[in-house]
């Protein structure tokens, strides 16, 4: 953290001790392995440039998750948001999803966004699953409160969980009625949503621990369907 | 009848397009005509085979719309709609119109823009050609009766998870090679099967078929220029003949057919297409089978004489269908790979085989195919046309 | 009140049952018919939990099956089992399989015996 000054102190929220991510390994469909680790602040600027040019593009609400995500990104690396996290997914080093939410409190958290960056590898289901891992297993919370931008994403988490309405709570993003992931639902879900091999080895481990991004052109291929598209 | 030959061939990239059907139709319309290089020639008929327009793209009569886009006044024309067959259905009725002298020159476009919708939608407009009151009604899409069918073939036929992942895995690669191929991207048995992650990877569509067992839904279009033997002659081009069509039906709702593992109309098809062909299966060099799902892969080839019953995914197996084997099956990625656009498939199965038997088809090139074969499969097997081509040297 | 039943018919000429309904007889041409209805026992001939389901359904999936009665008639339907199998023994009921706004249509549901 370094030093800062008072009033600098007094724009921060408090922060809760949060226990650490461990990295894991996952094999594609395509027998690629993708290394999904937390980041810390410092990884953030590269982060947004890999966000920055899917701002504006309009398919399957790319723009507003990439929008929000930026945001929220910045402010977890300026310190404007409490206990926030992000986890990417790495293949070769190569950044294919980012992932993001909160701690409301020690037992509910916020899941914020999932992006996919390589698409038609179910990278996004990998992410999300990983996020919510995180919150059930590693944090050891109660619920994460969820909404979804997309249709993409309402069918992946809300059906495919499913998750349960929980509409008198609204959500951060925007205020919408959230839908909630339940310690029963999660290890209900777990063993065909959440998969991932621990220890990563060590040379996985180590082209995992710089983030390289996909050129700016395959980026905008993948994501609008050029190219690699999946299933 | 007049002889009946294949002078041009052309396609959009299957996937997802951002113009609309008429536009994307027109795209591969002039690719083929292009190819046959008519010179002061004009197109005397038009078949347009389509599935959906009217209720995906809210368009209908579409096949006056190319004409008039093409500027091929004053073509006969008409749209051609068979479900998922209609490609084959509309090739055979410009086959039929030369044949019969009507026409001399005919052009074939299919087209489909499917994801002009999302993928309920989309699911819910194939699932329309189940039976409405005993289908339908339930739930019924075509991945269910495709799951249904599988579960009982693996019963009787021993055909595994493996063997099914097999055929995905090699039309999968099979399309890195095919630059009109909707999904590009390498997958491995691993990684759709034998790893813990597979699973997530592959989760089921229509439990015992996974994922990548399915089809995706694509947007694109295929086109053929038709002519009689005698114009294809004197283009100096290799003459790729139209040498057999079979056609065949079956029962509507699946649960009526006596044996619900049976492709009837798959095998039908196919013996009138051989027999008016005057070739039996073996003298196949390459196919291009409809598989919607990888089961069906297998199924057809069966049905369509080129192994017993039983025995497709044997053949799959030791590797008899890869490009390298004795029959290459789906050489361009087969529907799993390069994409569905329904009321093209048909015609891009046939456009794919063309390539084939001219030498054109590049990296995929089977070497040395004089006769072809394609299994365009509409409804859940309920319409079929089978058609050969043959290279005359 | 409405009747809820599902309904087959059988040949006035030649007694051949037939589950939909078809306009000629396939076994003698017969254009005459009358209703049976598609009740009692049967087998689960195969089955299948579909993920990709149409509209009007926001569930995560259907278990759906083709059912061999023992009449030899054979029915798609709604597979309401847990534990389902090839070869079970399922009774026919009918109840709501896909509701569409306000409307609810009722259709076969096997249950096992």
């Amino acid at each position: 953290m370094g030093n800062i000054d008072e009033l600098e102190a007094l724009l921060r929220p408090p922060a809760m001790e949060m226990p650490p991510y461990p990295p894991k390994v996952i094999t594609l469909a395509s027998g690629e392995r993708m290394v999904v680790r937390q980041i810390d602040r410092d990884e953030v600027p590269i982060l947004l440039k890999a966000i920055a040019p899917l701002l504006w593009v309009e398919r399957d609400f790319y723009d507003i998750v990439a929008a929000r995500l930026f945001g929220e990104l910045l402010a977890y690396k300026r310190y404007r948001v409490k206990d926030e996290y992000c986890l990417v997914g790495l293949i070769d080093g190569v950044l294919a999803g980012i992932v993001n939410g909160r701690l409301v409190d020690e037992e509910v958290g916020m899941s914020y966004h999932t992006i996919t960056i390589r698409r038609g590898l179910r990278v996004g289901s990998h992410m999300f699953a990983a996020k919510m891992e995180y919150h059930m297993e590693i944090l050891g919370q109660k619920e994460v409160l969820i909404v979804a931008e997309s249709p993409i994403g309402f069918r992946r988490w809300m059906i495919e969980y499913p998750l349960e309405k929980k509409f008198e709570v609204p959500h951060e993003l925007g205020g919408v009625p959230s839908w909630t992931l339940t310690r029963e639902t999660y290890f209900k879900a777990k063993p065909r949503l959440v998969s991932g091999r621990r220890p990563v080895p060590p040379e996985l481990l180590e082209k995992a621990r710089t983030i390289t991004l996909p050129a700016e052109e395959t980026v905008k291929a993948q994501v609008l369907g050029e190219k690699g598209e999946g299933t | 009848m007049r002889e009946v030959a294949i002078i041009g061939a052309g396609m959009t990239k299957f996937g997802r397009s951002e113009i609309g059907l008429i536009e994307l139709m027109s795209e591969a319309s002039i690719r083929a005509l292009d190819d046959a290089s008519l010179g002061d020639l004009r197109v005397d008929a038009v078949y347009v085979p389509n599935m959906g327009a009217a209720r995906l793209n809210r368009q209908t009569a579409i096949a006056s719309a190319l004409v008039d886009r093409l500027n091929l006044f004053p073509a006969m024309a008409e749209a051609v709609e068979n479900g998922p067959a209609s490609g084959a259905s509309a090739v055979k009725n410009g086959f039929q119109a030369i044949a019969s002298g009507m026409a001399d020159l005919v052009l074939v476009t299919g087209g489909e823009r499917m994801r002009a919708v999302n993928n309920l939608e989309a699911t819910d407009f194939v699932a329309s050609l189940s039976h409405p009151q005993a289908e339908y009604i339930y739930g019924v899409t075509l991945p269910a009766l495709a799951g249904m069918f599988t579960r009982l073939y693996m019963e009787r036929y021993g055909v595994t998870a493996r063997h099914l992942a097999l055929v995905a895995v090699k039309n999968h690669a099979n399309a890195l090679d095919n630059p009109y191929a909707h999904i590009q991207q390498r997958i491995t048995l691993e990684g759709i099967l034998t790893a813990p992650e597979a699973v997530v990877n592959n989760p089921y569509i229509a439990d015992p078929l996974r994922l990548y067992d399915c089809c995706p839904v694509s947007d694109g279009a295929a086109s053929l220029v038709l002519a009689s033997r005698e114009i294809a002659e004197k283009l100096g081009r290799p003459v790729v003949r139209i040498a057999g069509i079979g056609q065949a039906t079956d029962t509507h709702a699946v649960h009526e057919r006596p044996d619900p593992t049976e492709l009837t109309a798959v095998r039908l098809a196919a013996q009138k297409a051989f027999g008016m062909a005057g070739i039996t299966p073996q003298d196949i060099d390459v196919a291009e089978l409809h598989d919607a799902f990888t089961i069906l892969e297998i199924a057809e080839s069966e049905e369509a004489g080129f192994f017993r019953k039983g025995e497709g995914h044997v053949a799959v197996e030791e590797g008899v269908t890869s490009r390298t084997g004795t029959l290459p099956i789906n050489p361009s990625g087969g529907l799993k790979a390069k994409g569905h656009p329904v009321g093209a498939t048909g015609v891009a199965q046939l456009v794919e085989l063309t390539w084939q038997l001219r030498g054109e088809a590049g990296e995929r090139q089977v070497e040395g195919a004089k006769s072809a074969f394609a299994c365009n499969f509409g409804g859940f097997g309920n319409n079929v046309v089978a058609t050969v081509l043959r290279r005359e040297d | 009140m409405e009747d809820k039943k599902v309904y087959g018919v059988r040949c006035k000429a030649c007694g051949k049952e037939l589950y939909p309904a078809h306009a000629l007889c396939p076994e003698c041409g017969g254009r005459e018919f009358e209703p049976i209805e598609i009740r009692g026992e049967g087998v689960v001939l195969t089955y299948t939990d579909v993920y990709a389901l149409p509209l009007d359904y926001a569930l995560r999936y259907l278990r759906l099956a083709i059912v061999e009665l023992e009449s030899g008639l054979r029915a798609t339907g709604q597979l309401l089992d847990d534990d389902p199998k090839i070869g079970k023994r399922v009774r026919v009921t009918v109840g709501v399989v896909r509701e569409r706004g306000e409307e609810k249509i009722y259709g076969l549901q096997f249950v096992p015996v």
